[in-house]
């Protein structure tokens, strides 16, 4: 049940904003800037959120960069690309439009009023290229332009460190592999930081040039309710344990992440069991026991941005191995991903919000879940000689934590696959692969698995598994943060179970229902809606009527 | 070549400290972020410990080789990475200052290899010499502590 109102709130603000991630800054500058006063709450102590870790890209139609580019977009074509991914599966599709017409406003808008600039990172195409819409030449993605952290003083200390990207921009390489390490050493002596972490660092400076106050270690526990039922502030719990009341005059966003590492929240919602999350460890679902807690619908709610999350267990990040996207090696020509039968199961160059998705397929014959985790990605010298796979460089020593044989039947009982199942597969892919073609799953189809090199190819995908020593790395269910929650309308304020808007009550990115159901459009997929939504909540709270708390 | 050194004096005598130094089982667990360590002869010795970089952890085994034994003043050594790309040196040095005072220096130079090398020795120029000086104290900590007793 959501908190009595107190006695007497111990902060008062005009909008409270939980969360510290893209969605979370961008509301709480735009709430702001309708002339209200807002304080942000951040329940970690480290601000930036699920955003800090990613690539930072946002996914926008019709941006200003693409403009300045002379790139060609339009609302029709943005929305017959989505709507060829979506197969009419999104939640709600007029706010899919809502997205498209509001997303470019958005990046003009901290444009103007931010320090915030991106780039259009070349050869970075679209990840299904073949499809109607798509924007041949790119630029929807959208790469944050190198930040000097040395801008914000102190707070560049809070920003979250990104584990999972080098401080390379996306067109450098920071996701796609040709590293450039001497640039990244550069980079880390003079504190300039890239992705996620530069669009964060970016927001924050326009945070603390309004004198937006950011509380750190204070995370929102209960919404209070007044008599009618509108949200008029929350109870926050800090790092101590101690209860605080935060008024809320106009409303609360709640823009705090997903639920990826509530182990209850996956288990009563998700089609699959994510296990290994590629996220910082606060998001456990806050915000929307608050919201259901207030009477929210939900939507959304089985999905997730999903990930084939690998390891390398020599790295730990806050005191738990840590997961890792684990390179290019997975697309590559002389790999293979197999289930606990030694038998492919998917097309492996799909992106990596699609190919997990056979993660929870069910076999109603043998009535069981055959590709659960951890399944297993097989490989030979030849890509290891060439590919960079997790931490682990070309032309360098295996490490141990690497399985390895000289027979692939040594190495499956090595890994507990099924010996005769992993021989006959591997002899069946070679097959195939002298003849460079996949007449089982399609290798060298899509336009993904060969992404940067203008489509999939047999020469870029396809290549016999035949030279010892083997090796094999699991795959686990991992994720980018889950993509459901609360109901959202037009103005990102959420919808009761009775279908009405509740009063003082907004919710975007993870921590809201994802409005594009189970696409990823792009890179930025997930935090282009984000930030929109966090652009909408932000205008409506800060426009709305103050009410007496 | 991130490096470190780090230099404390002790009101214990050269002797006592050799003695402690002398027997590398005394000290390994002293070393920051120690797992284990496995003795291969009077000059190899192996080590895994999980060190830590500010933001994140890694743990690491390397193999000791002793070069030098100059009883009761120093001992150096060279060590590479067995688990990662790296190479590296130091030294332990006491001089005696009186009869019962003696100043203890301790020295370690790590340098990454390999096309993340300079990534990596970015972050080892702050944890090296961090190192150094918490293995130093913790050992001058221990070195006084039993002789106080």
């Amino acid at each position: 049940m959501p908190a009595n109102k107190p006695a007497q709130w111990d902060y008062e603000a005009d909008v409270v904003v939980m969360g510290t991630g893209g969605a979370a800054l961008v509301s709480a500058i735009l709430a702001h800037d309708q002339g209200a006063k807002v304080i942000v709450l951040e329940k970690t102590h480290q601000i930036g959120g699920t955003t800090a870790f990613s690539g930072g890209v946002p996914w926008i139609p019709m941006n200003r960069y693409m403009k300045e580019a002379g790139i060609e977009d339009s609302r029709d074509k943005a929305l017959t690309y989505i709507k060829r991914l979506t197969n009419g599966k999104e939640p709600n599709p007029e706010l899919i439009e809502v997205y498209v017409d509001n997303g470019h406003k958005m990046i003009d808008y901290l444009h103007e009023n931010t320090p915030l600039r991106f780039s259009i990172p070349k050869s970075y195409p679209e990840y299904y290229g073949y499809f109607p819409g798509t924007s041949k030449d790119g630029g929807r993605s959208l790469d944050p332009r190198p930040f000097d952290m040395n801008q914000i003083g102190e707070w560049g200390n809070l920003v979250r460190q990104n584990p999972t990207f080098p401080p390379l921009t996306l067109e450098e390489g920071g996701a796609i592999g040709a590293i450039d390490f001497t640039v990244i050493a550069e980079r880390m002596e003079n504190n300039i930081v890239t992705m996620g972490r530069s669009l964060v660092a970016s927001l924050m400076k326009a945070i603390l040039d309004r004198g937006i106050e950011v509380v750190v270690e204070t995370a929102g526990k209960e919404l209070v309710l007044n008599d009618a039922g509108d949200v008029i502030g929350l109870i926050a719990e800090k790092a101590d344990g101690a209860k605080v009341s935060y008024g809320a005059r106009k409303g609360v966003i709640i823009a705090s992440g997903g639920f990826e590492w509530n182990k209850e929240l996956i288990k009563t919602f998700l089609k699959g069991e994510i296990t290994h999350p590629l996220t910082p460890f606060g998001n456990e679902g806050d915000g929307l026991i608050m919201a259901m807690e207030a009477g929210a619908a939900l939507g959304n709610m089985s999905e997730a941005w999903w990930y084939p999350a690998m390891q390398d267990p020599t790295f730990e990040y806050e005191d738990r191995v840590m997961n890792q996207l684990g390179g290019g090696g997975r697309t590559g020509p002389n790999s293979i991903v197999v289930n606990k039968h030694g038998k492919r199961f998917v097309h492996e160059g799909t992106t990596y919000n699609d190919m997990p998705k056979a993660f929870y397929e069910y076999d109603p014959v043998n009535v069981e879940f055959p590709n659960e985790p951890p399944v297993w990605m097989i490989f030979d010298q030849q890509l290891k000689d060439k590919t960079m796979i997790i931490t682990m460089m070309p032309g360098e020593d295996t490490p141990e934590w690497v399985n390895q044989a000289n027979s692939i039947r040594e190495l499956a009982e090595q890994i507990g696959v099924d010996p005769d199942g992993l021989e006959d597969q591997v002899s069946r892919w070679n097959e195939g692969a002298a003849k460079g073609v996949d007449p089982d799953f399609g290798r060298a189809t899509t336009f993904f698995e060969n992404l940067t090199g203008g489509g999939g190819s047999a020469t870029a995908n396809i290549g016999p598994i035949n030279t010892a020593p083997f090796y094999a790395l699991p795959i686990f269910f991992g994720s980018l943060g889950t993509s459901g929650g609360p109901k959202i309308d037009e103005n990102g304020q959420v919808i009761s179970l009775r279908g009405k808007a509740i009063n003082g009550l907004y919710a975007a990115g993870n921590a809201a229902m994802g409005i594009m159901g189970q696409t990823y459009a792009s890179a930025g997929g997930t935090l282009g809606p984000a930030m929109t939504f966090g652009y909408l909540a932000g205008i409506a709270a800060g426009k709305a009527e103050s009410k007496d708390i | 070549m991130p490096n470190g050194s780090h230099t404390i004096e002790l009101p214990v005598s050269i002797e006592n400290i050799w003695s402690f130094v002398s027997d590398m089982d005394k000290w390994a667990p002293l070393v920051p972020g120690y797992i284990e360590h496995q003795i291969l002869s009077e000059r190899q010795s192996t080590w895994s410990f999980k060190g830590d970089l500010g933001f994140m952890k890694k743990t690491v085994k390397l193999q000791i080789d002793i070069k030098e034994w100059i009883e009761p003043t120093k001992v150096t050594f060279d060590l590479k990475g067995l688990s990662d790309n790296f190479v590296g040196n130091g030294y332990f040095e006491a001089e005696a200052i009186d009869d019962s005072n003696t100043k203890m220096t301790g020295y370690l130079d790590i340098t990454a290899k390999g096309a993340m090398g300079p990534m990596i020795n970015t972050i080892l120029k702050n944890f090296v010499p961090q190192t150094a000086k918490e293995l130093s104290e913790a050992i001058a900590n221990k070195i006084v502590e039993i002789n106080k007793a």
